[in-house]
């Protein structure tokens, strides 16, 4: 059998014929670990790139407006996402500041800035620039990619001051919120095996 | 053809003398140095994999005594300042009979790290003795543990926003404590660990029993 048509299961080197067609939404599961391999989903091409634009226009309104205003007996003080690291940084966190930047706004930018870069050109039927650099650049920003993990600490953030203080939620705070969903959409529907097709048939043969 | 590959257990890519690629799980010749797809050095296991994983387990464990000893936040109210750990802040809000917060909280920031360093080490003993788990049940434990590492940072977002948000010159002000920076590289050394961690090496072992 031809090695491109073998798998070996990520987490227990199962070896496994690929099946030829999934139907739709149908998950490549290793018989002997349970371990999902990739779900098959149709047009994932189409629905990667809506989504991932969808999440870098939101990613990008919630940076630049407020974020959350904070009204304690008549002193009012508004933020934006990117004072919250800025304001470690100015205390002397410099670690702390830039793993937060990273966490929340550099890495899951990077994420989608190389999703968009790839699909893109694919889409158009162009050549991508640097297609392997950018398929790999995709595997190593998605797992420390914290989106999901801020919104619950915003919330819990939140219930700890309105002792203190009414909190008020300001539009970038739900811009963030809708580009948490579609992030994780994409992130969803971008399986690496569907990611690397797609760079093999870009690459210049 | 070859025979370096037989003794790993049957049925498995590297027991048929294949590689898959750690990046893009494409399978090659075990004699093939890089993936010709995405030119990731190919290996058959991950290199000194429990190893690496014991250094970064160990590494976090010790930063995790600071971060539990320190202070995570500083509040100070009209110029009195209250230094609140982490222990702490989940105990004030049991106080104040939050106790849904409280349980996210005393889950974030002690039951995982602790929970998770402890499955690494379990999951390290298992690739060098046969356990009474089977493989998958030890293979769920670790999705389980490589999932749930990156939702201990609730604890540095929650001290980040409130020490943006809660700022008035002169009548409260909040700084983050010692501790959030021991507890940030506890998070991150144990992901680090997880993502070390070579599954297909428990399987190597349980197999072999």
């Amino acid at each position: 059998m031809e090695l491109s048509q073998q798998h070996a299961c990520h987490e227990c080197d199962l070896l496994m014929a690929l099946p030829e067609k999934l139907s739709p939404k149908q998950a490549l599961v290793c018989p002997r670990c349970k371990s999902v391999q990739y779900t098959h989903y149709p047009n994932a091409l189409e629905h990667a790139l809506s989504f991932s634009i969808s999440a870098i226009i939101l990613l990008i309104i919630a940076s630049m407006f407020p974020f959350l205003s904070f009204d304690s007996q008549g002193y009012i003080r508004t933020i934006n996402l990117l004072q919250t690291p800025y304001e470690l940084y100015q205390q002397g966190f410099v670690l702390l500041s830039f793993l937060v930047f990273a966490f929340v706004v550099l890495l899951p930018f990077l994420y989608l800035a190389c999703v968009l870069a790839l699909l893109l050109p694919i889409r158009l039927q162009k050549m991508p620039l640097a297609p392997v650099q950018l398929g790999k650049a995709i595997s190593y920003f998605l797992p420390w990619s914290m989106a999901e993990v801020f919104i619950v600490g915003v919330l819990v953030a939140l219930i700890k001051a309105s002792e203190a203080a009414d909190i008020i939620f300001e539009g970038a705070f739900w811009a963030y919120l809708a580009f948490v969903v579609f992030f994780v959409a994409t992130a969803n529907v971008l399986s690496k095996q569907q990611l690397w097709a797609w760079i093999d048939n870009a690459k210049p043969r | 053809m070859q025979n370096q590959g037989k003794h790993f257990p049957r049925c498995t890519a590297a027991h048929e003398g294949l590689v898959s690629c750690h990046v893009c799980h494409k399978l090659a010749p075990v004699k093939q140095k890089t993936c010709d797809r995405c030119h990731t050095p190919l290996h058959v296991r991950t290199p000194n994999s429990i190893q690496y994983t014991l250094a970064f387990l160990v590494t976090a464990m010790i930063f995790y005594i600071p971060a539990n000893l320190y202070p995570i936040m500083n509040t100070s109210l009209l110029g009195e300042l209250t230094e609140s750990t982490i222990i702490g802040g989940v105990l004030l809000f049991i106080e104040h009979d939050s106790y849904f917060i409280a349980a996210i909280i005393f889950t974030a920031s002690v039951l995982i790290p602790i929970a998770k360093m402890l499955i690494l080490i379990w999951l390290c003993y298992a690739t060098s003795s046969a356990s009474h788990l089977s493989g998958s049940e030890l293979t769920r434990l670790y999705r389980v543990t490589e999932f749930i590492g990156k939702w201990s940072m609730i604890d540095i977002f929650v001290v980040a926003i409130l020490v943006a948000l809660v700022q008035v010159t002169g009548i409260m002000s909040i700084t983050p404590g010692l501790a959030a920076r021991a507890f940030a590289l506890v998070v991150i050394l144990t992901m680090l660990a997880a993502t070390k961690l070579d599954v297909r090496l428990i399987w190597d072992k349980q197999l072999q029993t």
